[in-house]
């Protein structure tokens, strides 16, 4: 006990203060400094109470009471806004003939939905948590747990799909980003995977589309990467409802090597096209209207 | 006449289906194009050179990045089948079009083949190229009709003015 008290001498505001926000709920998931200091000595808070009186009253004169510090309290489990530069890709315009005045109006609307309802960011392989209204639910709202396979649609019409395995029976909705019967959207887990598209979920097996609904949220860091996860995941037996193996596609997400013998994979690459990606004509840089788009909005959402 | 890429994209479809499919198509225009580098000025059937020109100008445009951009030289590598073309593409070609953003290239119409087909022909050349030029070059003469009238007009002018101040 003394030479973490020691340890901790000088920096008892600092203890408190992460270990009463850090004890409770995140028990055992983020390994931070103060949270690794309170599990070497124990029951922290009382811990380092009763160190902050013996350092008071180390004198002859019976010590006025100073009462600790207000501890702050940083409550790691709330989401933040993100400080990455991020910009939703329904945002972007497809390439085609469609006059960009109307993507201008359409963004309008999107920006004015967004100042009410916070659509955060996420990806393809979040798990995500959608409330909506539903008449007929009890409690008028509905809430959905899932993993968003595919995000689909550009301006107001865009949408995602959040996939779970309820009863051993697959569910997938898909949502309009911009319904308004949605309430909230809670990112839950904040990560990409290795594809743009998960939809080969549908043929793997159920373990992989699993979410409990009862999930916690897991803190995220709003700078930087998003993380990636690199999970390859194993294939239920052939038939699939699409040939994931087919060059078009381009997934590295699946197990093949277990599902598929090599003069299988062999044949699918038949059908490949190598010339596609030296093709100019088919090449889409958005970069620029990228970055016009982005400051545009930021523009408009700081109003 | 393509006039801007947007406006030819019509549900989905950019490009002239040639050739015996998108391979051939593509290896077809590689040739081409491989010869527009190395002879500056090449003659093909009018609907060729339009589809290659694209290419011609997109290539230049990647050529500016220089040769240790690694997309600029698996493009280069990949459009050139004569791969003594690459040092010319960036040592030559792409200082010359540096102080221009885009129109590498002229195309002009010729006369219709008359042996084979009748099928419409065209010259693609990258400007700057030495050959005679495609248009003969306008002639500025002082003394036209309306360029002694034009210079007398201004000559007035300039009297006119320097009288009033």
């Amino acid at each position: 006990e003394s030479p973490a008290a020691a340890a901790f001498g000088g920096g008892v505001k600092f203890g408190v203060a992460h270990v009463r926000v850090a004890l409770p709920r995140l028990y055992g998931r983020v390994p931070s400094s103060s949270h690794r200091a309170a599990v070497r000595t124990g029951s922290g808070r009382f811990l380092f109470t009763s160190v902050c009186l013996r350092i008071v009253g180390s004198g002859e004169q019976p010590p006025k009471f100073t009462p600790p510090s207000k501890p702050v309290i940083i409550d790691k489990t709330q989401t933040v806004a993100s400080l990455r530069k991020f910009l939703s890709p329904e945002f972007i315009p497809p390439r085609q003939r469609t006059d960009p005045f109307k993507f201008f109006i359409e963004r309008k609307d999107m920006i004015r939905r967004r100042k009410v309802l916070g659509v955060p960011e996420f990806y393809v392989g979040s798990i995500l948590a959608v409330t909506m209204a539903d008449p007929n639910a009890s409690g008028k709202t509905n809430r959905f747990v899932g993993i968003c396979i595919q995000r689909g649609g550009k301006g107001l019409g865009a949408t995602f799909v959040l996939r779970n395995i309820i009863d051993n029976q697959g569910v997938e909705i898909c949502y309009e980003l911009y319904n308004p019967r949605i309430q909230k959207i809670d990112v839950l887990k904040l990560e990409k995977r290795l594809d743009d598209n998960l939809m080969y979920l549908r043929d793997a097996l159920p373990e992989y589309s699993t979410v409990d609904p009862e999930t916690k949220p897991v803190p995220f860091c709003s700078t930087g990467e998003v993380p990636v996860n690199k999970i390859k995941v194993k294939m239920r037996p052939k038939p699939w409802s699409k040939r994931w193996e087919r060059p078009k596609f381009n997934i590295q997400g699946i197990r093949f090597d277990l599902a598929l013998s090599p003069e299988q994979m062999e044949r699918a690459q038949k059908w490949a096209q190598p010339w596609q990606e030296y093709d100019m004509l088919k090449e889409y840089d958005s970069s620029k209207l990228e970055e016009q788009i982005l400051s545009e909005v930021q523009q408009v959402m700081s109003k | 006449m393509r006039l801007a890429l947007q406006l030819l994209i019509s549900h989905g479809r950019v490009a002239r289906r040639m050739g015996l499919g998108p391979e051939s198509r593509i290896n077809m225009l590689r040739n081409i194009l491989t010869g527009l580098v190395r002879h500056e000025r090449i003659e093909t059937t009018l609907a060729r050179a339009d589809e290659v020109r694209f290419y011609a100008e997109k290539l230049i445009d990647y050529a500016k990045k220089g040769d240790t951009d690694e997309k600029a030289m698996k493009m280069a590598s990949f459009w050139l089948t004569e791969k003594d073309l690459v040092p010319k593409l960036f040592k030559v070609l792409a200082p010359r079009f540096e102080t221009q953003s885009n129109g590498y290239t002229r195309l002009a119409r010729i006369p219709n083949r008359q042996n084979l087909d009748r099928a419409k022909m065209a010259v693609l050349e990258y400007k700057g190229n030495p050959f005679p030029p495609l248009y003969p070059a306008k002639k500025e003469n002082e003394l036209t009709i309306i360029n002694q009238l034009l210079k007398g007009y201004r000559e007035e002018r300039a009297q006119q003015l320097s009288v009033k101040v």
